[in-house]
């Protein structure tokens, strides 16, 4: 699978409802003989496709040879660390991201502002940092000329978000004052 | 471009690691010796921080718009009850 086939929405729900079809099956089988519900078994699922994407977004060139029991393989380690180690309601989120540990950033407050303020340039962003699309498929994507164009807009785009990220920046006086 | 953006490119490419190895040895003395270079990095750490926390909310929305779909439209019924029967308690 090239990662570069899933540039828009559409393309992206076709995948996911067809790994849905050809993986969720036999993971739902497994989480039921361990006694799980439906609900348990589509939250890890919804992680699994979360984690599969980022792979293939970040490593385009390798080739899962059986992406089903791939799917397998990561939902049952989901399933096993959420489920057995006693961390049962710890979602996915962002456990390996980094944020610079000596400020506490407001991240809520400052998504919630992005969301509102500077959709198009979190969705450019996106499409350069996470779907890892290259600088054409973006160019084209977000309607700019070309390549320059598009580059230039990415730089402008994270000297905003910086610039945000910066102001809402809570130093740790912040809290104890 | 101008200045201020040529210096997130900089910043940019040595965390996509397309700064040859000499000039990366070099920023990283830079961020040593600059206090406000030092500033914009650890930002810029967390405003990439923020994009990818974003974009996996953007992508699990997606995710879960497929879910919906499968479990409530009449064309998958088949896949709805296949999957309702396991969790059937006896």
């Amino acid at each position: 699978m090239n990662s570069n086939k899933l540039s828009t929405v559409e393309l992206r729900e076709a995948f996911f409802l067809a790994l849905y079809k050809k993986a969720f099956p036999n993971f739902a089988r497994y989480v039921a003989r361990m006694d799980g519900s439906l609900e348990e078994a589509q939250d890890i699922f919804q992680d699994t496709l979360v984690i599969y994407y980022e792979k293939l977004a970040s490593a385009q060139n390798e080739i899962v040879v059986n992406e089903q029991a791939y799917l397998l393989g990561i939902a049952k380690n989901l399933w096993l660390q959420r489920y057995k180690a006693g961390s049962k309601n710890q979602p996915l989120n962002d456990l390996d991201i980094e944020v610079v540990p000596d400020e506490q950033i407001a991240t809520s407050k400052i998504l919630y502002y992005l969301e509102t303020a500077g959709k198009k340039c979190m969705e450019l962003l996106r499409a350069y940092y996470y779907d890892c699309l290259p600088v054409n498929d973006v160019a084209t994507l977000f309607g700019y000329s070309g390549t320059h164009s598009a580059t230039v807009a990415k730089y402008k785009c994270l000297e905003k978000v910086r610039e945000t990220v910066k102001q809402n920046t809570l130093k740790y006086a912040d809290f104890i004052e | 471009m101008r200045t201020s953006l040529n210096k997130i490119k900089t910043i940019d490419d040595y965390f996509l690691r397309r700064m040859p190895h000499g000039d990366a040895l070099l920023f990283e003395a830079n961020t040593l010796l600059n206090n406000y270079l030092a500033d914009d990095v650890k930002h810029q750490l967390n405003t990439y921080a923020i994009i990818s926390q974003y974009s996996r909310q953007k992508i699990k929305e997606e995710i879960i718009a497929v879910q919906k779909t499968l479990f409530t439209a009449p064309q998958h019924r088949g896949f709805i009850h296949r999957i309702t029967n396991l969790f059937k308690k006896y």
